[in-house]
């Protein structure tokens, strides 16, 4: 383990870019899901097809295409347009962070969009008709039925999705981003110890994993406080 | 409020319904005064759930007027609510909310709708629980309760918006039959104390106790109304004897 001490504060670092970009995708995760579920449940025949369309790509293609994708589309995309302002740029750099921020959050994001639309369904609708025979308006009934009913049939697929943000985070290094991955990478080419270098990446993710599934387990227990038996 | 005891409640003028091309309710026409209590049976697939719950407009009605207290159901969301705050609704399934404590159920659309502070909705919650003797649940969670329980604070949920009338959509048939008597029991108390009342039942001997008039639907129409004596001992039309033969045979 003596090779690790000149890296903790690589680690440390490291370990934070993991944080900002599970917080950041996951409320765009959150934002593209309830979109994509609004948009299937609605009338609206084109959004539907298109909510559609957005759950079969990002559900049917390697994540680490789409980040690869995501990243040098957009590189590629806003170069040209800054060329037609200034043509002696050669090319825009994407912030690694926020291109991987974004790819993991639309990945993810298709599968939330599946999961907020079967919560929305099954809410049951006595639930509903009841709130609205006691005269709360169709706001209302959402904001204090619908939400609360959701959220509990949700959370244990919702809480998958997070260890799913967690875990891909570490494929943005694949296009530089500075997170744990890349300083072992970085610590390997120094030191040459591989396996005590990823020993330490595992244990960062193990650890933020572990107080994601117990933050879970502990909104569940919560949840099922009112609802046990009922399913 | 006015209480003269002739004032009509409930004004149903020749209101047609139709889910997509079926036509679900066929002219009906139906008066009910403050203070009377009807009830109405029929076969399955009659019309009797669509009926009231064009009441409270949980269901739009297609033709014809339906004037609730005087207001008029129209598309207009104010009206709508309006007479929301008036009907009080009991289904067959309860439909209690089953994230919220029973206090809490019965405290919701008080502080939501008629803005109610905490306090006294509190108390108006357990004001009622007790009517339906079941204050001692008041912190449980609705699956916790039995049937016949949770039906009485649906009952008390409903009382706690003070309505005018309240409608019962087949309350008892959720029910094992040995939890049937302690709603009965609660509907009939409700009754005495002069609650305007539309109870779609099959529960002849509540009918025939509590009911100013039944009314028999068949193929969404209003087939025959009478006094329950009249009703039972004399049915005129041919639909309403054969479907007495068969619910009073069971
Ligand atoms: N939302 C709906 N969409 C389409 N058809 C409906 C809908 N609701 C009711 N119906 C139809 O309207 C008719 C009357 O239904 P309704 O529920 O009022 O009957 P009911 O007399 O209450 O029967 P039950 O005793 O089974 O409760 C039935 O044929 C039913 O299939
Ligand atoms: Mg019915």
């Amino acid at each position: 383990m003596d090779a690790v001490t000149g890296w903790w504060d690589d680690y440390f670092w490291g370990s934070m870019v993991v944080l900002q970009v599970f917080i950041f995708s996951l409320l765009l995760m959150v934002l593209f899901g309830l979109i994509g579920a609004a948009a299937k449940l609605s009338d609206n025949r084109v959004a539907q097809k298109i909510s559609a369309a957005y759950t079969v790509i990002f559900r049917g293609t390697p994540e680490i295409l789409v980040i690869l994708l995501l990243y040098f589309g957009s590189a590629i995309f806003l170069t040209s347009v800054a060329q037609v302002f200034n043509p002696e740029i050669k090319f825009v750099d994407v912030p690694p962070m926020w291109a991987g921020t974004f790819a993991i959050a639309l990945i993810v994001g298709s599968y939330a969009t599946e999961t907020f639309r079967g919560a929305f369904l099954g809410v049951k609708p006595g639930s509903i008709e009841a709130a609205r025979a006691l005269g709360m308006s169709n706001l209302q009934t959402f904001v204090f039925i619908r939400i609360p009913e959701m959220w509990r049939l949700a959370l244990p697929a919702f809480g998958n999705h997070m260890l799913s943000l967690i875990k891909d985070t570490a494929l943005i290094s694949i296009i530089g981003l500075n997170e744990t991955f890349f300083v072992a990478k970085q610590a390997i080419g120094t030191t040459g110890e591989p396996f005590t270098m990823y020993i330490v990446v595992g244990a960062i993710y193990l650890g933020f994993s572990t107080i994601i599934t117990l933050t879970v387990m502990g909104l569940e227990k919560f949840g099922l406080r009112t609802t046990e038996g009922a399913r | 409020m006015t209480n003269s005891a002739s004032e009509t409640l409930i004004e149903m003028q020749n209101v047609d319904k139709f889910f997509g091309t079926f036509q679900a309710l066929k002219n009906i026409n139906l008066e009910v005064k403050r203070g009377e209590k009807i009830v109405v049976c029929g076969p399955s697939g009659s019309g009797k759930s669509t009926m009231i719950r064009c009441i409270n407009r949980l269901e739009k009605h297609d033709q014809g007027h339906i004037i609730i207290a005087g207001k008029e159901l129209t598309d207009d969301v104010k009206d709508i609510d309006a007479v929301r705050r008036e009907v009080g609704m009991v289904f067959q399934s309860f439909n209690l909310f089953p994230h919220m404590t029973i206090v809490k159920n019965l405290m919701l659309a008080q502080r939501l709708v008629r803005k109610i502070n905490k306090v006294e909705a509190r108390e108006t919650a357990m004001h009622f629980l007790e009517r339906v003797k079941i204050a001692e649940q008041a912190e449980k969670y609705p699956v916790q309760l039995s049937g016949g329980q949770q039906q009485r604070v649906a009952i008390a949920r409903a009382l706690c918006m003070k309505p005018e009338i309240i409608l019962f959509d087949e309350p008892t048939s959720a029910l094992d039959p040995e939890m049937i008597n302690e709603v009965l029991e609660v509907m009939t108390d409700l009754a005495k104390e002069g609650m305007t009342m539309i109870c779609v039942t099959h529960e002849m001997g509540f009918a025939r106790s509590v009911a100013d008039r039944v009314i028999f639907m068949d193929a969404g129409e209003i087939v025959e109304e009478a006094e329950p004596e009249e009703f039972f001992k004399n049915p005129r039309n041919e639909r309403t004897k054969k479907f007495l033969s068969q619910i009073l045979t069971h």
